[in-house]
């Protein structure tokens, strides 16, 4: 049982940096991104590729994949707001992430199609034993949350935060004011895709095998859940939806077993028992978990005034 | 006070009862999982672009592990407990199964696993543990590489449907043909053996492509073939896809004879179903398939409780996967995958007495006689790097809605 926990333990921490990517990109920068299944294909697929045919070793080729992810998405956002508004970006994102996954799914002679790539190296797979392994790896991947929880923390408190958070409420106000919203937003695609880049190299250790099917919307879909879940713009209250919604996706498997149904309608009914979880969370916390940090400070300010006769609640 | 909201305090307490509820679930049943019971994990698309044949395989398993629990267990007792799981048609979730069952349940067998991605991401992780992986996926690539007798193909290989279908073309005497294909795993193979053996029998292959899996429309791709005229087109996918192009062709009044897989153009009736007798007319299908005269077939049908004449296709299979699990573990005398899967050839390809029944079997192997499975879904032989021998492949045509039985054939 430990390892398991251990195992989606490892499945959490990747799916929590894809979330915080985009917290980063939609949660604190109003972008869209529609195409995340797609960015994080190519993370995964540039991670492997660059160790199988590249000969990187894991770590350059992580970094690799972080760089092209990056690259990639920069510059989508750069050649689409150039000429467009906001409300596009989201359907390109989402034609270029499908594109991306057709390239991955038709060029055999780079991305073996769809048999997929197999034997992808791990970080240290051949200094670590296997049985200790799953320790390691999740060691390596909670460091990695918390390294982009640090990094996206300095990121929103710094003025370029404060530019990120104009440019979500009114990019024309932010504009007004001298600051440059194609290259903000540019800025801000592009640390998503940094961050998607790792998390696709991470799903690309864990797995060791890769292949279009495991890049469907599906994932958008849990993403998003995560974001919306843990609050958006709060970067550990997304890393938490993620856990959330691991633990609805792999723990109804275990909740089933004390259900006397079929195997096939137990797998209908576990699917609607996360619906159904989700549809809960949202009407009891539409919020999400936590609130974005300058959002925390607004709330405090909302409350009623404390009456003069409890000092110590006014305190709180 | 509503203001006050949910604090991050409040949310890691919740968040940690939460994950607490999962973790007493397989402590309560881990005391027999380790000691009486023989655990063996059931991987199965239930939902997804799979989930027309997962619940028919699951209902096999069990009525398998029932007969063989039933009759008294094995290794002097212990009963067989399975773990249905659905596998969402997914590499992914395939492989987070992968591992429950391997690290919570502590399953020596995995079996199941329909769709070649789900075969492809379970691969490493069964090979990593030392666990039996049994696929029921046609892929070369699942036996491909090494696999320490740990993989094992319970379906013809993709390669060789492709040795069937052109054998059989021969005889149909087609001259000229298009081939349209379904970017596959398991297609790309079965399109590429066909077409060179066509080419090297000096046939014309006019044209061929590959489509994508869920588009909305396959008009281009039908004008481009059916467009050329050949005499046959040959088309290797799935359901959904082949539906939407059979519908093209129709409306634009091709006149080329149509041949496909059973899984596309029979997939238990449901073909027909949606494209009406008219259209489906005259379709010719081939699909690997038990042997319906085999006495262990007969016998499976009657524990499925289905009529005599019914093609079960991928159920005989995990019947297979079961009972070679439980005859390994007999023969070696350990549920350990390391002992027993050293005895998969041995049970399946003999030399020994031909046994078509598992409980026959079982009691042969007690009894300290080499045995010779012969299973329901075919006769269980295998090659040293986990590729199954001997099933067949059958050749149906689709006349006034109903399905035509052809012929059977072998590699």
């Amino acid at each position: 049982m430990i390892e398991f926990i251990v195992l989606m333990g490892i499945v959490v921490c990747f799916s929590g940096i894809l979330a915080l990517a985009l917290n980063f990109q939609w949660g604190l920068g109003g972008m869209v991104n529609f195409g995340l299944a797609g960015f994080y294909a190519l993370g995964a697929y540039s991670c492997a590729l660059l160790m199988l045919k590249g000969g990187f070793n894991t770590f350059f080729a992580a970094l690799g994949a972080m760089v092209i992810v990056g690259a990639v998405c920069g510059l989508v956002a750069f050649v689409t707001l150039r000429v467009t508004e906001e409300d596009y970006f989201a359907i390109v994102t989402l034609g270029v992430g499908e594109m991306l996954r057709l390239v991955a799914l038709n060029e055999d002679w780079l991305t073996k199609g769809a048999l997929g790539l197999t034997g992808i190296p791990r970080p240290l797979g051949a200094t670590i034993p296997p049985t200790s392994y799953p320790y390691f790896m999740l060691a390596l991947s909670i460091a990695l949350v918390i390294a982009c929880l640090w990094a996206l923390n300095r990121l929103s408190r710094s003025p370029f935060g404060r530019v990120v958070r104009a440019v979500r409420e009114d990019d024309v106000v932010a504009a007004t004011l001298g600051k440059n919203v194609l290259w903000a937003r540019v800025r801000i695609f592009a640390i998503g895709g940094v961050l998607i880049g790792l998390a696709g190299s991470l799903h690309a250790f864990y797995y060791q095998y890769i292949d279009p099917t495991q890049f469907s919307t599906i994932v958008i879909a849990y993403a998003f859940m995560a974001v919306i879940a843990g609050g958006r713009g709060a970067h550990l209250g997304t890393v938490l939806g993620a856990a959330v919604v691991m633990l609805l996706l792999e723990g109804s498997r275990f909740a089933k077993e004390l259900v006397p149904l079929e195997a096939d309608q137990l797998a209908a009914v576990r699917i609607i028992i996360i619906g159904v979880g989700l549809i809960l969370l949202l009407i009891y916390r539409p919020h999400g978990f936590l609130r974005e940090y300058r959002l925390q400070a607004t709330l405090k300010e909302e409350r009623p005034e404390p009456q003069p006769n409890t000092p110590k609640e006014a305190a709180t | 006070m509503k203001a006050k909201g949910f604090t991050r305090r409040n949310a890691l307490k919740l968040l940690g009862a939460a994950a607490a509820t999962p973790l007493t679930a397989p402590f309560l049943n881990l005391a027999h999982a380790q000691g009486a019971t023989i655990p063996i994990g059931v991987a199965l698309p239930m939902t997804g672009n799979a989930g027309a044949y997962g619940p028919d395989m699951g209902e096999a398993a069990k009525r398998t592990a029932e007969r063989i629990n039933k009759a008294g267990g094995i290794l002097g007792g212990r009963k067989l407990e399975l773990f249905i799981e659905d596998s969402e048609s997914s590499a992914s979730v395939a492989a987070n199964l992968s591992q429950k069952f391997i690290n919570v349940h502590r399953c020596q067998s995995l079996v199941g696993y329909w769709g070649t991605p789900e075969g492809m991401a379970s691969r490493p992780i069964a090979i990593q543990n030392k666990v039996v992986l049994m696929v029921s996926s046609a892929a070369n690539a699942i036996t491909e590489g090494g696999s320490d007798g740990y993989v094992w193909r319970f379906q013809m290989k993709a390669t060789d449907w492709g040795i069937v279908i052109s054998r059989a073309t021969e005889k149909l005497g087609f001259k000229s043909f298009g081939v349209m294909g379904l970017q596959n795993a398991f297609v790309l193979p079965i399109m590429r053996v066909f077409e060179e053996r066509m080419t090297a029998g000096g046939r014309k292959v006019m044209d061929s492509l590959v489509y994508n899996p869920e588009q909305p429309s396959y008009r281009a791709e039908v004008e481009r073939i059916f467009g050329k005229k050949p005499e046959a087109v040959y088309c290797f996918g799935l359901l959904p896809d082949f539906v939407s192009i059979i519908r093209e062709v129709y409306r634009g009044g091709f006149d080329s004879k149509v041949v496909a897989l059973s899984i596309m153009a029979d997939a238990e009736g449901k073909f027909v179903q949606a494209v009406g007798p008219q259209v489906a007319e005259g379709i010719r299908h081939f699909q690997p398939m038990p042997d319906v005269s085999a006495p262990g077939y007969k016998r499976f049908l009657q524990l499925m409780g289905a009529p005599a004449d019914r093609v079960l296709l991928f159920p005989p299979n995990t019947h297979d996967q079961i009972a070679m699990t439980a005859l390994a573990m007999e023969k070696a005398k350990s549920p350990m995958a390391v002992d027993w899967s050293k005895q998969m050839i041995p049970v399946g390809n003999g030399p020994g007495e031909a046994v078509d029944d598992v409980l026959a079997g079982l009691e042969q192997l007690r009894s300290g006689k080499s045995i010779n499975f012969q299973g329901a879904g075919s006769i269980c032989d295998f090659t040293p790097n986990g590729d199954q021998l001997g099933r067949g492949m059958g050749q149906w045509i689709i006349k006034g809605g109903k399905q035509v039985f052809v012929e059977y054939a072998r590699p």
